[in-house]
């Protein structure tokens, strides 16, 4: 059996504490579900992790203003059970319930699945197309910042030192149609297509390149799927060649067009 | 704030209240079964991808090969040792034998957790439902038809039961 490299554990029960302690050698933890697979892999050693677990008020699940503000330890299981999430964003609760496996879903935190910034998460393409926020804590103050601009690259975000993510806001838009289609054979999705339109669109390429690339268009039949597939960055890996995605690509940005009634 | 390098906790494992001090390292597969000898508990990917070191905790499957032990402190802990009443099979665990949902039995354990945390959540699930609950759950032996066919069973027997 693998053994996990030696660490300390911290437990703060107040943000403020968890504060104090974060930084580059002491690693947030929540769910665990990334972290301690790279821990154990050899790919991330930190000597000491502070567990956000204590902190209650990282709980909730709330109605904020427009949206629906989920707090940082919120696992995907019971963001996609919340009555709230299921009533006002039952797109993204679908998103949800669709997460790697249901071990992953019940450990694993949305906030979590943002900081990793694995370049396959559904999440993060999920939200980018519902114009989500990641809501961030320091000693300084809190700051919020659209997830779009927070995931910027492969397992890195725009998370400062001595910052915490507190929290997901995600706008609750009543006459928005959303719609998310994946292609997947092994544990993490080949490409995953998110999109979104009333008076203006948002569309998604997530999974084949090293971030979730965004396209917007006046409407959903403004979006040229062969043009798409051509610009997207795509990263060939043993899921399938370059062709093979850029080929993935134009057939699922067409289904996902007309998923939310465009035209091609 | 040197923080903790080993943690005493009491979770409920088997509905039996157990106190243990683990390092914090120690993950709940090693406490499962080197601590404890609960050897129902297998260990393959440690990746959260085979399933057959699921356990229940609080009802919840995790994948035990890479959950801390020192998160079970106060929880209910739930492995395949715990299902059976004595000599009397699990409804669960009898519908796998009966509908030779198994050869070789590595993968068993954990799609018998899986099936108990399915029929808890949807206790009549289709087809459908029950293939995408084992999504993170490989056997090399069966082909899979057994095992849908055996929780498909095992919702027959619970509800009779439960009725």
């Amino acid at each position: 059996m693998g053994v996990l490299p030696a660490f300390r554990l911290h437990r703060p029960t107040t943000l403020a504490q968890a504060l104090e302690l974060v930084n580059d050698d002491r690693m947030p933890y929540a769910g665990g579900t990334e972290l301690l697979l790279a821990m154990k892999e050899g790919l991330l050693r930190p000597t000491h992790l502070v567990d956000l677990k204590g902190i209650g008020s990282l709980r909730d699940v709330r109605e904020s203003g427009s949206g629906v503000s989920i707090g940082a330890l919120v696992t995907h299981t019971q963001a996609a059970d919340h009555p709230i999430v299921v009533d006002r964003l039952a797109g993204l609760a679908a998103v949800l319930n669709r997460v790697g496996n249901p071990r992953v879903r019940a450990t694993g935190t949305l906030a979590g699945n943002l900081c990793f910034a694995e370049p396959r998460s559904d999440v993060a393409a999920a939200l980018i197309a519902l114009g989500g926020e990641v809501e961030i804590a320091s000693a300084e103050g809190r700051r919020a910042m659209a997830v779009e601009d927070f995931v910027i690259g492969p397992y890195t975000t725009a998370l400062e030192q001595g910052e915490l993510v507190t929290g997901i806001l995600v706008p609750v838009q009543p006459d928005l149609r959303f719609a998310y289609l994946k292609h997947q054979t092994t544990e993490r999705p080949t490409l995953g297509v998110a999109a979104a339109a009333n008076s203006h669109c948002s569309l998604v390429v997530g999974a084949v390149g090293f971030a979730p690339q965004v396209f917007r268009s006046p409407s959903p039949s403004d979006l040229d799927p062969s043009a798409i597939a051509d610009r997207v960055e795509v990263v060939p890996d043993l899921t399938g060649s370059e062709e093979y995605k850029r080929h993935l690509v134009e057939v699922y940005v067409r289904r996902a067009v007309a998923a939310l009634g465009g035209r091609r | 704030m040197i923080g903790l390098d080993t943690v005493e906790i009491a979770p409920r494992i088997n509905g039996r209240e157990t106190v243990l001090e683990v390092p914090v390292r120690m993950t709940l597969a090693e406490m499962l079964r080197d601590r404890l000898g609960l050897y129902g508990v297998k260990v393959s990917c440690e990746m959260q991808v085979c399933g057959v070191c699921t356990v229940l905790v609080d009802g919840q499957p995790v994948s035990s090969c890479t959950f801390l032990a020192a998160d079970t402190d106060g929880r209910r802990v739930l492995t395949v040792e715990g299902l059976a009443e004595g000599d009397r099979l699990h409804p669960i665990q009898q519908a796998f034998v009966d509908r030779f949902a198994l050869q070789c039995g590595f993968c068993t354990p954990g799609f018998i957790m899986m099936t108990k945390h399915l029929l808890e959540r949807s206790p009549l699930p289709d087809r459908e439902e029950i293939v995408e609950h084992f999504d993170g759950n490989l056997c090399r032996c069966t082909g899979y038809a057994p095992i849908i066919e055996a929780v498909q069973d095992a919702a027959g027997r619970l509800g009779r039961r439960g009725s």
